[in-house]
């Protein structure tokens, strides 16, 4: 049963991630470096219950404010680079956080132990849970409850005219300019929101495993981050999720098979490529679920003027 | 003052010469997308794939020198048509990501490869450099990285001469400038993106030797490291533009050694990336870059 609890926390924290690619994605731009605000969430939401004794919402919400202020700052300069170009330089970012927190070091003693981010020991001893007595399933309960809000105001996201802006901007930036959305405003607008998404993530997952380090979010988690979204679909906010669920229970399903899990996550992006270049949930599919679904909210009915 | 003056000459000097091993793999990933608009995430691994494929006659049949830089060319070329084959080929067009995950995907799957075979376990590579260094003046210079000046010199004459003086190089060109065009003229283009594929894995063999053989071992962590560096020259110079992909190696080279003898070992990679966030927002097109992205 630990194990399922274990493996639902890892995929509502991953989805999370996704969701945050995702919403930089809908506005037609490609960030690498999720993982960096991921990082900056989770050592402040650490550091808010571990050193300077915070409950845990407060400190989560620290973690998200910080790294959307850092995806606000990230996004201005973002606006003036492009497509791979903005990939590359947003990977660049992710990789100068992880490089820096591989350098800090502010640690305090508490009760015999030594917390704190310690450079290339990472930031160990994030006891909240432990020390709150919250057991794994009680913690998977925060992890749903975080997750439900955040796809609650995606769902919003998915109908309101901000989302049409998003996608207009992602269509042809040119002809949302003409019809007069502010694409500056959406474009960083998306990339605040999202690093701050993904530093909820990230303060989710120190409290989760009580520790992290540089390695966590090098190039592995950036590929995953990236390949949630891009995998399980960009035509709904269900399309993250779908791939965080989908690749991380394969991964874990496959634990049997040992090495050999990664040939089959690798060679399942290839042919997912190949066979559904938009993933899963990709656009037809996405308005095809829709329309399914007010279909059965409401029974047509014939209007007549 | 002198002494720093030294220092500093001398650590130009070498990351000069260490340029042109990140000049060789900025130059196989912009010729690449030079030609085909597309990025190859797994040309990193391409690059050890070549090298520890070169292990095999070295520990088999305890091969002289020569014959595992061939292999490590061959070994690559190899896993070149497999990366064409399963990353390429059979996409639809008009999805610019899908490209990106294929490859994303084929890096791993060659990784894991790697390390399967391996146990993970970094592997000793023959190195025909020596350990002492040369005196050249009052600076010592290492003997290998002499060897990859050498080889970036020999590597972009014959690659210039290529594209500038062939036919085939000419219709490569021509791809890479206006594909559409280009097929109109009777340029096959699907065989100009082989010839691509096949010169950039090449390459990639060539890459691998040096790599491993700078260091004396092959470890399956440097895929990832080399397509780092990779990425940073290549969009430093502007993507697609070879001459770009030169300078912004040695410019990047250069930088390095200055960071690392001026502010210690771990500045090394924050300076490469700390440079490439700034270049792009100042100069988003990249050094020498005409087209933005």
């Amino acid at each position: 049963m630990d194990y399922y609890i274990a493996i639902a926390s890892i995929i509502g924290i991953h989805a999370l991630l996704g969701l945050s690619v995702y919403l930089v994605a809908i506005s037609g731009q490609m960030s690498f470096g999720q993982q960096g605000f991921f990082a900056i969430g989770a050592y402040l939401a650490g550091m808010g219950t571990a050193l300077w004794g915070l409950p845990l919402l407060p400190s989560l919400l620290l973690g998200a404010l910080l790294a959307g202020i850092m995806g606000f700052l990230v996004g201005f300069p973002a606006l003036r680079v492009r497509g791979f170009y903005l990939a590359i330089a947003t990977y660049g970012f992710g990789e100068i956080v992880r490089l820096v927190f591989l350098n800090i070091r502010n640690t305090r003693e508490i009760g015999g132990r030594v917390v704190g981010p310690n450079g290339a020991e990472g930031f160990r001893h994030v006891r909240y849970v432990f020390d709150h007595g919250l057991t794994g399933l009680q913690y998977l309960g925060i992890i749903v409850a975080v997750l439900t809000a955040v796809s609650a105001l995606f769902y919003w996201l998915d109908r309101s005219k901000l989302g049409a802006r998003l996608r207009a901007v992602e269509e042809d930036e040119v002809a949302a300019a003409m019809v007069g959305i502010n694409v500056t405003r959406v474009k960083v607008l998306a990339f605040t929101a999202a690093g701050a998404v993904a530093g909820l993530s990230g303060g989710l997952f120190i409290h989760y495993s009580s520790y992290i380090d540089h390695d966590m979010v090098a190039l592995p988690l950036a590929i995953a981050s990236i390949t949630y979204p891009i995998l399980g679909g960009l035509g709904s906010f269900a399309g993250p999720i779908l791939g965080a669920a989908l690749l991380v229970s394969l991964t874990e399903g496959l634990r049997a098979l040992h090495e050999l899990r990664m040939f089959v996550y690798g060679g399942l992006i290839i042919v997912t490529m190949i066979v559904r270049p938009r993933g899963i949930i990709d656009d037809a599919l996405a308005l095809r679920i829709r329309r399914w679904v007010s279909a059965r909210a409401r029974p047509r009915e014939i209007r007549t003027p | 003052m002198t002494g720093i003056l030294l220092d500093v000459s001398e650590q130009f000097l070498n990351g000069l010469m260490y340029g042109c091993f990140y000049a060789l793999i900025g130059g196989g990933f912009t010729i690449l997308f030079g030609v085909m608009r597309k990025l190859n995430l797994a040309y990193g691994s391409t690059i050890m794939a070549g090298a520890y494929l070169s292990l095999i006659p070295f520990y088999l049949f305890d091969a002289p020198i020569w014959v595992v830089v061939l292999s490590s060319v061959a070994g690559a070329m190899g896993v070149g048509v497999l990366v064409e084959l399963c990353c390429f080929r059979f996409l639809r067009k008009g999805h610019e990501l899908a490209p990106l995950m294929t490859t994303i995907g084929m890096l791993i799957v060659i990784d894991e490869t790697i390390v399967f075979a391996t146990n993970a376990a970094g592997l000793q590579y023959p190195s025909p450099f020596g350990e002492e260094s040369l005196a050249w003046g009052p600076f010592l210079i290492r003997r290998d990285y002499v060897a990859i000046l050498l080889t970036g010199l020999l590597c972009f004459t014959l690659i210039f001469a290529f594209i500038h003086r062939t036919r085939l190089g000419r219709a490569m060109r021509a791809v890479a400038e206006r594909p559409e065009a280009a097929q109109i003229l009777g340029v096959r283009i699907s065989r100009i993106n082989g010839l691509t594929f096949a010169l950039t894995s090449a390459l990639a063999g060539l890459i691998g030797f040096l790599a491993a053989a700078s260091i004396g071992s092959a470890r399956p962590e440097l895929a990832v490291w080399l397509t780092g560096k990779g990425l940073v020259v290549m969009v430093l110079g502007g993507l697609g533009s070879l001459p770009g992909a030169i300078l912004g190696g040695l410019i990047l080279g250069v930088l390095e050694f200055e960071a690392m003898w001026f502010l210690g070992a771990t500045y090394r990679d924050i300076v490469a990336f700390g440079i490439l966030f700034v270049i792009l927002v100042v100069r988003p097109t990249g050094l020498l870059g005409a087209r933005a992205g």
